[in-house]
């Protein structure tokens, strides 16, 4: 089986597969990318960070549970959560059917915005990232 | 046959490679699931689905001493066992520790047919061969000559009969029959690894160099359970399916450093059988002793997903380990099997289990079958 990806341009990816967005408010929405829901496959749990709880860099915030697997969410930009998909508790396949969308993890307020930005890839160099996996 | 990393492939690999994703395991390039864990999970539970497992160990034993022989290392009374019968039992180490579980099924009077565990294939047949001197007894490893294919789930027998020239119906429950399956010699068991009736086929010389035969056999199935929602199911679903049903995996629930009593399958070892069986005295010495720790089945009250390796906690004390878990599709819950002290058994304990920083609750079950068995698995009311 060979899978396609979706990349979206104008967001910044992690190599361990997690995504960030700048918002107009200054905020940035995190979660986890296309690649990352295709190689769990079936999300069925999703263990939340709590709001107004501060991370640095790739901490983990929390995590995503396939049927066989667990995997770490590591934030890509340090900072306060300010608010959490609440939708995920009952629809952890939201992640599955739309990561860059409805799937929505957390909303940070950023710290170090620019300096953490800087050191994530953009769709570029992620699809390229992605790509070197797959081989 | 195998890639060029040393990984083995079934007879049905062409198939798992076009149509499921391929994991490692035990040394096997095996699919961990074609569609998904969950709709396959559902279509066994509900109807049908077929597993290639001929990645399990497969060792024929004949031989005037072939009883005597298979007495003397498994801890069940082969002496019991009727021809075309076959039964569930551990083999153990002189301490009780359980070198592996396996199913042995008596062909005829001196010519028995063992399957095993994926993972224990060296291992079980160089245990076999090494305590087999003494006895007049042959063993032929054939796990690569003979594919094996499970089919599972209450539509399980309709299916076969589609592909089988005799009456399936007539295959008891452990029972084992000559058939032809697609026209081609086979053997046929009326057992499974998911709680579900259903049977294990056994495809004659269908060796790994000419797959053809497997290949036909796995897509006439298919062609067979079509009207029921037949589905080609992975190792994922095979996992979920057995936790439900309470069975133990060898390496995770039960291993050598575990005993057969602690384990709760008191019920294969036979100490008043004839003769004397390798770990006879340690778990002798248990019984009288009475068992340290015991398995369990732990059920979910909060949200959380258990999972292998997860401590168990008693108020601010740690009391086990799980040693599987998982979400129960068919209860939509975590489920899990661990080792808790003595005085926990008892059904309706409440315990906590850590899930990474935080606790959970859940409560000490039954461990086997964790569903209603008037609705789910092989005893259920008829569909």
């Amino acid at each position: 089986m060979s899978e396609e990806y979706q990349i979206p341009e104008g967001l910044y990816y992690t190599e361990e597969h997690e995504w960030a967005k700048k918002v107009e408010d200054g905020t940035v929405l995190v979660g986890v990318s296309d690649y990352a829901q295709k190689q769990l496959h079936e999300i069925v749990y999703v263990e939340l960070p709590e709001v107004s709880s501060e991370f640095g860099r790739m901490e983990s915030i929390g995590a995503v549970e396939s049927v066989k697997a667990v995997t770490d969410m590591f934030t890509p930009v340090g900072g306060t959560v300010v608010e959490v998909n609440d939708a995920l508790i009952d629809s952890p396949e939201l992640i599955n059917e739309d990561p860059y969308g409805e799937g929505w993890i957390a909303k940070i307020e950023p710290k170090d915005l620019d300096s953490d930005l800087a050191k994530l890839m953009d769709a570029e160099a992620y699809r390229e990232h992605v790509a070197a996996q797959e081989h | 046959m195998g890639s060029g990393l040393g990984f083995k492939r079934t007879q049905l690999y062409a198939y798992h490679k076009e149509h499921g994703k391929i994991v490692d395991f035990g040394g096997f390039e095996m699919p961990v699931w074609f569609e998904g864990v969950i709709p396959e999970h559902h279509a066994v539970r509900n109807a049908v689905g077929i597993f290639d497992t001929s990645h399990m160990g497969r060792t024929m034993a004949e031989g005037r001493d072939a009883e005597k022989f298979l007495s003397y290392v498994v801890t069940n009374d082969i002496s019991a066992l009727e021809p075309m019968n076959g039964l569930y039992t551990v083999m153990c180490n002189p301490k009780g520790g359980i070198v592996d579980d396996l199913i042995i099924y008596k062909l005829a009077a001196d010519r028995f047919f063992i399957v095993y565990n994926a993972s224990n294939r060296e291992k079980d047949f160089a245990w076999l061969k090494g305590h087999s001197e003494g006895f007049d007894v042959s063993l032929r490893e054939v796990s690569d000559e003979v594919a094996m294919i499970a089919v599972q789930g209450p539509r399980a027998e309709e299916t076969v009969q589609k592909i089988c020239t005799e009456p399936v119906s007539e295959v008891g429950r452990f029972q084992l029959a000559r058939v032809h399956l697609s026209g081609f010699d086979a053997m046929m068991a009326r057992t499974g690894y998911t709680g579900e009736d259903g049977f294990e086929l056994f495809l004659l010389d269908t060796p790994l160099e000419s797959p053809e035969k497997a290949l036909k056999v796995w897509n006439d199935l298919l062609k067979a359970g079509e009207e029921f929602g037949i589905k080609p199911c992975g190792l994922g679903a095979r996992d979920s399916l057995r936790l439900e049903a309470g069975l133990c995996l060898y390496g995770n629930d039960i291993d050598e450093e575990t005993n057969p009593l602690e384990a709760r399958l008191r019920w294969v070892v036979k100490f008043k059988k004839p003769g004397d069986f390798i770990g006879k005295d340690a778990l002798l010495k248990v019984r009288e002793e009475g068992v340290e720790r015991t398995r369990v089945g732990i059920i979910m009250e909060e949200r959380g997903i258990p999972r292998h390796g997860y401590e168990i906690w008693d108020g601010d004390e740690e009391i086990g380990v799980l040693t599987s878990g998982g979400l129960s599709p068919t209860l939509g819950v975590g489920i899990a099997m661990g080792y808790v002290p003595r005085g926990y058994r008892k059904r309706g304990t409440p315990v906590r289990i850590r899930i990474r920083k935080r606790f959970a609750k859940g409560k000490i079950v039954k461990s086997h079958p964790f569903y209603d068995e008037s609705k789910y698995g092989w005893k259920r009311d008829r569909i």
